[in-house]
């Protein structure tokens, strides 16, 4: 791969010094002159009638300002769920934590004070909070219609991918597997609370947001509030990570807006940590059933899905359950029942689809390598995809690198133990592996360059920077694109008045496709710069890309594969993670060092979903017991393993400098790899997530 | 959070006269108080803050007891030479709280009388422990509670200190308005039979002001052993407070104290007296580890506890002679 100037050398963040000594100012840390404070009155229970609120004691509390409920503001929040109408205050309320109502105060203390004075008389209904409970004939309805959400084309069918013949499949194998497996509901558990301020200047809004795309924000902030996209502003400097729960407009956005245009002054809403896990949405629990066919030389000739996803009560989109295109398989059948249930909230957490689904099959694949006496690796070079659901070929793909540089890395042949549990000793140390794939979309993105006559190129780009380092990213596009080093470079992002149009920073999507457009605006500057010279004086040249690539025909992915070693105390139940490499093929990496950090974000969070992370429920009374990080157990430092990254830098066609995604396929096979090497450390298999304690001195018991 | 007057206290008797004012709350460190009033577990009017109080921070020998007040930090506590060395168990204990900034607030007298870390408890549920007549963990999710002593609360006692002061022998010094009384370790905590709203003896109005632990013995060892579902920053699955006086290879007298198995530190008596005058070899600790166990009461899902206390106690006592 040939060598750049400025893509491909680790260079540290552009905002480093500002976010490390505490002069970047987030969202929270703004206050706007004459601010209030609002605060959201939940639902106690998880399924409810409102009968009757009576706001008279709170209206009546000195300090209030504006107080929201259905009565006064019947607001659809659009994105809030693509197949139902999700107001921002929803009767009857369908979870613990649905928004009841919204104060604003003087300050957080009087708000929260003037929630608590609300009366709200509640009709308690019947709920449910396991998919296929709720899928029963007799469970309660909690959309019209019934439990399982409507598919793409609007049907309550099951979504449902085929190819091949399932059955033929099966008859044609030599062993049948069947099994199953399920994953816990768990938390984005990003650092900075959702929060958001909003303040209107004569008949236009500003919602300064802690978002992960201001521009779809601000178009879905206009539509739902009635006003043209010109008479609302978003901006966002510095975010604190959000995961795929702060894409798009928010409910909180919205009520913020409401509550600023009742009281006639600028409102902050910021959730308490404790409303960040139970009032917005995290992954959803899945239940999974396979079935999967294979020949004696261990060639897959079947894989058969059904699938359960709960989505809580109102659908956000998304619900699938993905890994098996990471195989070749002839006969494949998959139907993922996404279901309402009573639960919080489910949709997008970093590859939304995967790293739950891979934890399943994977188990199952490894399951199969060992009775056919295969080394779990060898099986995978031999089935792995090889063309994108063994029809469509892949724009590059380096998966066999990954799983062969990384088992390298790992040193797999010494680590992995063929006679599972067989150590003797009550510390048992066990390998395991998994792999994954994700698309890596080209598409619709916006960038703007000024070039002044001091030599300073001026990069417009609508990001936010989730924490993927994409200013630090888009500044190495444009210092190579325009050929200058990176000082002549400044970057000016999130805010919708001063940015043109960029992707929300989700699906891993931002360095490929405003990327893209930095570098076709950069071609265009150029190319000015050629023509008419630098600019004088206050002149500028200024040059502007709206791109769209399209790449028919072919499929783009990046690949990764992770390795995990565990040690299990046997007598304690107790896990470590002692060795951790992770391999990705993420085409060209335009920042090894932020990329790296990626990766071992990606994983560590992978280990926490394995081991610990679950929002737990009380099935009496439908409550959430484990909302906040005391109780979520999300990873600490002292939990986090040394992860080695090791690149497979293929050679990509498409994208800039032929780079492709990155962010999400970081999660996607860690899970696998840590159940899997649990697995070949002990010898016996704990199918449910999070494997915990108890459930590890329970499959040893 | 309901908002609260903060008064100092001067000294133990003024705080103790505060402490009648009506809802008033005693507070330490904060560490964990200040929580529980955000979330409406507990509403005072007023909170007594004792840590004005001069010289209650300090560690003393007085003849041959060790005074340490209750307001010491638990940092402070647990890097402390005097406690490292002769009380190992109970630095090990401090060290293994939560995090370092909670360790830097957090103080001994707070450690010991936090409340329940029972997620019912602590979600609001009309529990024992919150005015109600009801332990939710009975027949809900019980995979933390009471495996011993339960009834009709199940939760267990969440203080990594306590079971090393049982183990230690020490006396609480308790203040009320009344005025001071002196208590074995032991004697603080009571059962939920006793009193399901509370966890100990303390009054309304009464504070623990300091502990005294008695001398050790010559060839005294002691260990914390601490079993947690992450590295930081939770309590004690299952714990274990060893103290045993060794002379030579032979075990003269032994104080086992387990956290995280029952709603009071919970002595193992009988598995004291197995060790007595014994050599700890495998067997022996295996025998141990048996006893620990004997008349555990596992709810549906905490069965794992039985064999994980039996494992800890085996493999503590194992370490602490290898
Ligand atoms: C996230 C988190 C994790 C934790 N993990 C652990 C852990 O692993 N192990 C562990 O042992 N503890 C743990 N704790 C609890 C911790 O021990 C306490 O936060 C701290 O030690 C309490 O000390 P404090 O001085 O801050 O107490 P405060 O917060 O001031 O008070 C705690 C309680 O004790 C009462 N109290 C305080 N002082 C006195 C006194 N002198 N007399 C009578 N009552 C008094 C208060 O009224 C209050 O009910 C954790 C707490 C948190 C928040």
């Amino acid at each position: 791969m040939s060598t750049l100037n400025s893509v491909g050398h680790p260079t540290s963040r552009i905002d480093a010094v500002k976010r490390v000594t505490g002069t970047a100012t987030y969202t929270g840390d703004l206050r706007l002159e004459g601010m209030l404070y609002a605060r959201v009155l939940r639902s106690p229970h998880p399924h409810a009638r409102i009968r009757r609120v009576d706001l008279s004691k709170a209206q009546s509390l000195p300090g209030v300002k504006a107080i929201l409920t259905r009565e006064n503001c019947d607001i659809v929040w659009g994105s809030g769920d693509t197949r139902n109408k999700r107001y921002l205050f929803n009767n009857p309320v369908r979870f613990v934590g649905d928004a009841v109502a919204a104060v604003a105060a003087i300050d957080r203390h009087t708000a929260e004070e003037a929630t608590r004075l609300i009366e709200v008389e509640y009709e308690p209904l019947p709920f449910v909070l396991e998919p296929e409970d709720a899928l029963k004939s007799d469970a309660p309805e909690i959309q019209p219609g019934g439990n399982l959400s409507p598919n793409n084309q609007g049907k309550r069918e099951p979504e449902v991918y085929r190819r091949g013949n399932i059955d033929e499949g099966l008859r044609a194998a030599d062993h049948v597997f069947e099994e199953q497996y399920s994953s816990a509901h768990i938390n984005n558990a990003q650092l900075e609370p959702r929060v958001a301020i909003a303040q209107w200047q004569g008949g236009r809004l500003t919602v300064y947001a802690s978002t992960q795309g201001i521009s779809n924000c601000h178009t879905e902030i206009a539509r739902d509030l009635g006003l043209k996209p010109e008479q609302v502003r978003v901006v966002c400097q510095f975010m604190g990570g959000g995961f795929g729960n702060k894409n798009q407009c928010h409910d909180f956005d919205l009520m913020a807006a409401m509550l600023a245009k009742q009281a006639g002054a600028p409102v902050k809403l910021e959730f308490t940590r404790k409303e960040d896990f139970i009032a917005v949405h995290g992954r959803w629990p899945t239940k999974q059933y396979y079935k999967i066919g294979v020949r004696n030389d261990g060639t897959l000739t079947a894989i058969q899905l059904r699938g359960y996803s709960g989505m809580g009560p109102y659908r956000k989109g998304a619900g699938g359950i993905g890994g098996i295109e990471i195989y070749q398989c002839a006969h494949v059948e998959r139907a993922v029942h996404p279901v309402y249930t009573n639960k919080a909230v489910s949709a997008n957490l970093r590859g939304p689809d995967y790293p739950q689904g891979v934890f399943g099959l994977e188990s199952l694949i490894d399951d199969i390598a060992y009775k056919l006496q295969m080394d779990p690796v060898e099986f995978r070079l031999k089935n792995m995809t090889r063309k994108f659901l063994d029809q469509t070929p892949y724009t590059s793909i380096g998966l066999e690198d990954c799983l062969r540089r990384g088992a390298e890395a790992f040193e797999w042949k010494k680590r992995w133990n063929p006679a599972p549990g067989s150590a003797p000793g009550p510390l048992k140390r066990g390998a395991g592996m998994g792999m994954g794939s994700f698309v890596s979309s080209l598409g619709r993105s916006s960038a703007v360059i000024d070039l002044d006559s001091q030599g300073m190129y001026h990069v417009h780009v609508g990001v936010t920077d989730v924490g993927t380092a994409a200013k630090t990213t888009m500044a190495l596009i444009a210092a190579e694109s325009l050929g200058v080093p990176l000082e002549r470079i400044n970057i000016i992002w999130g805010d919708t008045d001063r940015c043109p149009y960029s992707v929300g920073e989700s699906g891993s999507r931002t360095t490929t496709h405003t990327g893209y457009a930095v570098m076709e605006a950069a071609k265009d500057l150029k190319k000015q710069l050629a023509e008419k010279g630098m600019p004088k004086g206050t002149d500028m040249l200024t040059a502007t890309a709206n791109t769209n690539p399209t790449i028919p025909g072919v499929a783009r992915y990046s690949f990764v594969a992770h390795f995990a070693e565990v040690e299990v105390d046997t007598d304690l139940g107790h896990v470590r993670v002692t060795k951790y490499v992770a391999a990705h093929d993420s085409g060209r990496v335009v920042n090894p060092l932020t990329a790296t950090s990626q990766v071992k974000g990606g994983a560590t969070m992978g280990i926490g979903m394995a081991l610990h992370e679950e929002l737990l429920y009380d099935r009496a009374s439908g409550q959430p017991l484990t909302a906040g990080y005391y109780g979520a157990r999300v990873m600490t430092h002292r939990d986090t393993p040394e992860i080695e990254v090791v690149w497979v830098e293929t050679e990509e066609p498409y994208g800039p400098y032929g780079a492709k995604t990155l962010g999400e396929p970081t999660i996607i096979p860690s899970v696998a790899a840590v159940a899997n090497a649990i697995y070949n450390a002990i010898g016996k298999r704990v199918k449910d997530l999070p494997i915990t304690r108890d459930k590890i001195l329970g499959v040893l018991a | 959070m309901k908002s609260f007057a903060n008064v100092n206290a001067r000294d133990v008797k003024d705080a103790v006269n505060k402490l009648r004012e009506p809802n008033a709350v005693v507070v330490g460190g904060g560490s964990d108080l200040l929580g529980m009033v955000k979330d409406h577990l507990v509403q005072p009017d007023v909170l007594v803050n004792l840590k004005t109080i001069r010289g209650l921070d300090q560690i003393a020998a007085k003849g041959p007891e060790i005074h340490i007040g209750g307001q010491i930090t638990l940092d402070t506590l647990s890097h402390n030479s005097m406690i490292r060395g002769d009380y190992t168990v109970l630095a090990e204990a401090a060290e293994s709280v939560a995090t370092p900034q909670i360790r830097n607030a957090g103080t001994l007298a707070g450690n010991v009388c936090q409340r329940p870390w029972c997620w019912y408890y602590r979600n609001n549920f009309p529990c024992f422990k919150n005015g109600g007549s009801k332990c939710f963990s009975i027949t809900g999710e019980n995979q933390f509670h009471a495996i011993f002593g339960g009834g009709p609360s199940f939760i267990v006692h969440p203080s990594d200190t306590a079971p090393a002061l049982v183990a230690l022998d020490a006396k609480f010094r308790v203040a009320g308005p009344s005025g001071e009384r002196t208590l074995a370790a032991a004697d603080f905590f009571a059962l939920p039979k006793v009193n399901a709203a509370r966890e100990n003896v303390l009054g309304k109005d009464e504070i623990l002001v300091s502990v005294s632990l008695p001398k050790t013995a010559k060839g005294t060892r002691s260990t914390y052993h601490k079993v947690l579902d992450r590295e930081a920053w939770t309590h004690a699955v299952v714990s274990a407070a060893m103290v045993l006086e060794m002379d030579q290879q032979v075990c003269k007298r032994a104080r086992i104290v387990l956290g995280g198995v029952a709603p009071i530190p919970w002595r193992l008596q009988k598995v004291e007296a197995i060790l007595a005058g014994q050599q700890i070899t495998p067997e022996l600790a295996a025998k141990a580890g048996e006893a620990a166990v004997e008349g555990a009461n596992p709810l549906a899902k905490n069965r794992y506890k039985v064999p994980l206390t039996r494992n800890l106690v085996r493999r503590t006592l194992l370490e602490m002679v290898a």
